[in-house]
């Protein structure tokens, strides 16, 4: 073993992981807010909105992640839309998660007591409010374990970004390989990185799960 | 008493095939009490629901404070207030239901101040100033920063009744509020009713605390299957039934739970011997 190596490239295995975080929060952020909307949208009693909410979901979770980064990278600018490698993962990414975020953000609304929607109703509240104050804050608790569940596996695929040129920490490893023929330990190394990144997703659920309990 | 508060005429509600409500009328008055009593599945409920809008009726008319929820056009179809409307007319209607429906990410106080503070935009120090008069009021000042969980079954729904009272509402609907509570809770729910109805507010209270109807409602309105079967001073529908179904019912129902110690008392007679004529 010679962990020279690592050590030498700590720079640039610490450039990738900071990379790495970024693809990660962007396309987490993005397509949270987006999974919300499409949400939204599928509860909503407006019909179009309801198909194109459906067709969103079916159509994101039924393509391949790396077929969708493949379409952000190379064929959007053929439409004359140009975006950097970073970007066009950063939509690829979004748009795959925004898909399964809005299950788990629709399942957590519709798991909420019904008799909560129909206090507020009674009260006099207007729908967005109920669902603001009310019935969100109610469904994050049951949203919580498939939504970090999500964001794991989401931050895991940030490594096929390696694919559309993005150069996160996955690819500045593989660079390592290429300059000095040495394999285990920087993919050694890459594992634990991944795996502390992931484990404070998990302790992040904790700390979630324990904020959001109902206080009996 | 011609000053009407609510008014129903002609309500009909069905789910699919299921007919409901087939043709409920009442009036209620300024300051009534008026308990609803039924067996269960007689629509009294669904009824009660109908007067907020919670269930959209299928036919009928509907109108509270002089504002018109729904009515019948000539043509047959049904027009009903638009979403702002039906949200202006709730806010003046109060709500307590059957399991509390509290918020219980919310403590006592929160569930008590969101509505006005939302709805009514009231500041939030007004808000919490009333909220804090209307808990101590049904007896919970001290447990303004709990929340529901904490609380009783007895505790969770009085705090409901202050939440709904928050509102400055005109008229207060009661659906089965006690049913969900230990029979030893239900009689600090029913105090506060009680004295919310000496203080004058306008009450329909879908109910099988056949003691609470007679001691404190002004009417009684007996429903099964879907009608007004028998109504009239609470004293009288009680004591003396003249509808053959409203006998067997309350027979049943003093059968199981003897009538309540205060207040009225039903003469046992009266209603076993209307339980033969119920049975045709």
């Amino acid at each position: 073993m010679d962990w020279n190596v690592v050590v030498e490239s700590f720079p640039l295995i610490w450039k990738g992981a900071s990379i790495t975080l970024s693809l990660f929060a962007w396309s987490l952020a993005i397509g949270t807010l987006l999974g919300l909307a499409v949400a939204l949208m599928k509860l909503s009693p407006a019909k179009p909105l309801t198909w194109f909410a459906t067709g969103f979901s079916w159509l994101f979770r039924g393509i391949p992640l790396l077929i969708l980064l493949f379409y952000a990278f190379f064929a959007l600018p053929e439409a004359g839309v140009l975006l950097s490698p970073f970007w066009a993962a950063v939509l690829g990414l979004s748009l795959w998660t925004a898909a399964y975020q809005a299950e788990v953000i629709r399942s957590g609304i519709i798991a909420v007591d019904h008799g909560q929607a129909e206090a507020s109703d009674a009260l006099g509240m207007t729908r967005g409010h109920s669902m603001r104050r009310i019935i969100i804050p109610q469904g994050i608790r049951i949203m919580i374990p498939p939504f970090t569940s999500n964001a794991t596996t989401l931050l895991k695929q940030t490594s096929l970004a390696t694919l559309v040129t993005v150069p996160e920490m996955t690819l500045l490893t593989q660079r390592i390989f290429s300059n000095n023929f040495k394999f285990i330990e920087p993919i050694f190394v890459l594992a634990v990185i991944y795996l502390a990144m992931t484990t404070v997703l998990v302790i992040g659920q904790q700390i979630a799960e324990r904020t959001f309990r109902l206080k009996t | 008493m011609t000053d009407a508060l609510v008014t129903v005429a002609g309500l009909h509600k069905s789910f699919g095939d299921l007919e409901v409500l087939k043709g409920i009328n009442f009036e209620v008055s300024r300051g009534e009490v008026i308990a609803i009593i039924g067996p269960s599945g007689s629509g009294k409920t669904t009824m009660l629901r109908c007067v907020n809008l919670l269930e959209r009726p299928t036919a009928g008319r509907i109108e509270v404070d002089g504002r018109v929820l729904c009515e019948e056009l000539p043509d047959g179809s049904m027009r009903f207030s638009n979403k702002a409307e039906i949200r202006g007319i709730r806010e003046h209607v109060g709500m307590v239901f059957q399991r509390f429906n509290l918020f219980p990410h919310m403590t006592a106080l929160e569930n008590v101040i969101e509505a006005p503070m939302a709805v009514k935009r009231l500041s939030k120090t007004d808000a919490r100033a009333r909220a804090h008069e209307l808990l101590e009021s049904v007896g919970l000042g001290h447990k303004a920063d709990s929340y529901p969980l904490q609380l009783s079954g007895g505790q969770q729904q009085r705090v409901a009744i202050a939440r709904a009272l928050a509102m400055d509402p005109a008229l207060m609907l009661f659906d089965e509020v006690t049913s969900a509570v230990d029979p030893e809770l239900a009689g600090e729910i029913l105090l506060v009713m009680k004295r919310l109805a000496q203080e004058g507010m306008t009450m329909l209270v879908v109910t099988h605390e056949m003691g609470f109807a007679a001691e404190v409602a002004d009417r009684v309105l007996f429903i099964d299957h879907g009608l007004v079967v028998e109504e009239g001073p609470a004293r009288q529908v009680l004591a003396e039934p003249r509808n053959p179904r409203t006998q067997a019912f309350l027979r049943a129902v003093l059968e199981r739970a003897p009538m309540a110690e205060e207040g009225e008392e039903i003469p046992q007679g009266q209603a076993e011997q209307g339980s033969d004529d119920a049975a045709s």
